[in-house]
């Protein structure tokens, strides 16, 4: 008996195009939905909003299961779906989050001061990323985060290679900058609070 | 080495990481870091911030994926959440009910039925009162309780510190059930089910033993690995053709919390019946009755000396 059998149900019917989903379709979505929440996190910086666009990544590859072909990695497939999907968003909403539009007002709001150390570090990086203009960060998070070749990641972001790299260095030389700015701001404060 | 940009340093740097150069790169590289001091400052800073990003976003995998997003994959048709939390928070069960486990007297094993007149079940409505009172008020990603003393903001800790393991022990429970297949399962019970406790045991920070629940019809399918307060934890997997049991998962972890007596609760459809004994923390999860979550939680208890 293979687990759940009873309980996975028969197929069900993708309402956006009155078909019938594979149940290996959906449970080959549902065993990628917890990387494809810490993607869409990396990319819309809040997992409220990232629920909401793995909600409508879902919809959209259902809709889409036929385009899929076998042999093909579909995490790349679901990534490329989301980021889509993300794009559109953003372009529609008009947001622009270039480098430091919400990084200031985050660092202009009342932050807890004391916070967990490593708490604190971690916080710091995710917002650091959540700095990045959208296509460094992207690219950091399929490569970096997710483990996607640069090959993959071009093919998910539809970029050449060589654009890949160039995107991940500056993101990452980005990042350290910000991590080493954050460092100082908080060496400072303690600098501060000690005297 | 021929003089780089800062662009393009990085460029290579990063590629040389990621392992994206091919063999005679690598050696050029190498070469390079070997000779110049500030490319191995460098080197050495992105490494770090790789590792950094890596690890911030790694806790996402550990959380409970809502079931919104679970019926999105089966082609379910929810609304969209407007705010972080609607969705656990409507999950949140308000009940728990601390039960007493059945005493072993002279070492004896506990009698192995499926007869539910057999156990003690009848769970004491003060229990309730005087126990833990799991998901009370505070939803899984919710902020504080809004206890006014101190001793209510510790309850008000301790309810979401158990809110949130319980969440997770049922959401990663519901995530396999619903591929309905092994392809979750970290290490699958093939053959010898104890070569697949040593692989996990390898990782946990403690020795897992398997608990032989055949008697109540249940076969061991396999093992998966998962965060369990913070901390891996092994998820050991039972799958039955008894309808009125279902698959089951058995939690075993290490757990700093204080020592907790068997208590009852619920997500959702979900029963789950959890104790914390002697540094470890275990929870049974399944669609099980009750009754029969209640007896094969003693005989887990008295196989495992967990009680």
């Amino acid at each position: 008996m293979s687990i759940g059998r009873e309980y996975a149900g028969s197929p069900v019917r993708a309402p956006e195009r009155g078909g019938t989903v594979s149940e290996r379709f959906s449970n080959q979505l549902i065993a990628l939905l917890p990387r494809l929440r810490r993607f869409a996190r990396g990319l819309t910086g809040s997992m409220a909003e990232a629920d909401d666009l793995v909600q409508a990544a879902c919809e959209r590859a259902l809709a889409r299961e036929h385009q899929f072909q076998e042999g093909t990695r579909f995490d790349s497939w679901m990534f490329r779906i989301a980021q889509t999907i993300w794009i559109d968003q953003i372009r529609a909403r008009d947001v622009r989050r270039e480098d430091g539009d919400i990084a200031e007002e985050r660092l202009g709001s009342d932050e807890p001061v004391r916070r967990v150390e490593a708490r604190l570090a971690l916080d710091e990086v995710r917002h650091a990323v959540d700095r990045l203009p959208p296509d460094q960060r992207m690219t950091l998070m399929l490569v970096t985060v997710e483990g996607l070749s640069y090959k993959e990641a071009a093919e998910v972001a539809c970029v050449p290679v060589g654009t890949i790299m160039s995107r991940l260095a500056r993101a990452r030389a980005a990042l350290q900058l910000k991590l080493e700015a954050g460092a100082g701001i908080r060496r400072s404060r303690n600098d501060a609070e000690a005297q | 080495m021929q003089k780089r940009s800062d662009e393009s340093r990085d460029e290579a740097l990063v590629a040389y990481l990621d392992g994206e150069l091919d063999s005679a790169e690598r050696r050029e590289i190498e070469a390079w870091i070997a000779a110049d001091s500030g490319a191995r400052d460098r080197i050495a800073a992105l490494a770090a911030s790789g590792v950094l990003v890596r690890n911030a976003f790694d806790d996402v995998l550990g959380e409970p994926v809502p079931q919104r997003l679970i019926d999105a994959a089966r082609g379910i048709a929810t609304p969209f959440s407007a705010s972080a939390g609607a969705s656990a928070a409507q999950n949140a069960e308000p009940d728990a009910r601390i039960l007493p486990f059945r005493l072993r007297s002279g070492g004896a094993r506990a009698p192995r039925t499926g007869s539910l007149w057999r156990w003690p079940i009848a769970v004491p409505a003060a229990a309730a009162l005087a126990g833990m009172l799991v998901g009370g008020g505070v939803g899984y990603y919710g902020g504080g309780g809004g206890a006014g003393d101190s001793a209510g903001r510790q309850q008000a800790i301790e309810t979401a510190a158990n809110n949130a393991w319980l969440d997770n022990a049922a959401a990663d429970y519901k995530l396999l059930v619903s591929t309905g297949s092994n392809a979750l399962l970290d290490v699958p019970a093939t053959g010898d089910p104890h070569e697949a406790l040593q692989k996990i045991s390898q990782v946990v920070p403690q020795e897992v033993r398997l608990p032989d629940l055949k008697p109540w019809g249940l076969n061991f399918r396999g093992a998966r690995l998962i965060a369990l307060e913070g901390r891996p934890a092994a998820q050991l997997i039972y799958t039955t053709d008894n309808k009125a049991i279902g698959p089951l998962a058995l939690i075993i972890g290490p757990s700093k919390q204080t020592e907790l007596q068997p208590t009852f609760g619920q997500r959702q459809d979900l029963n789950l019946l959890y104790w914390r004994h002697q540094g470890r923390a275990y929870v049974l999860v399944g669609q099980t009755d009750i009754g029969y979550l209640w007896g094969i939680a003693n005989d887990v208890a008295w196989q495992l000396d967990a009680i």
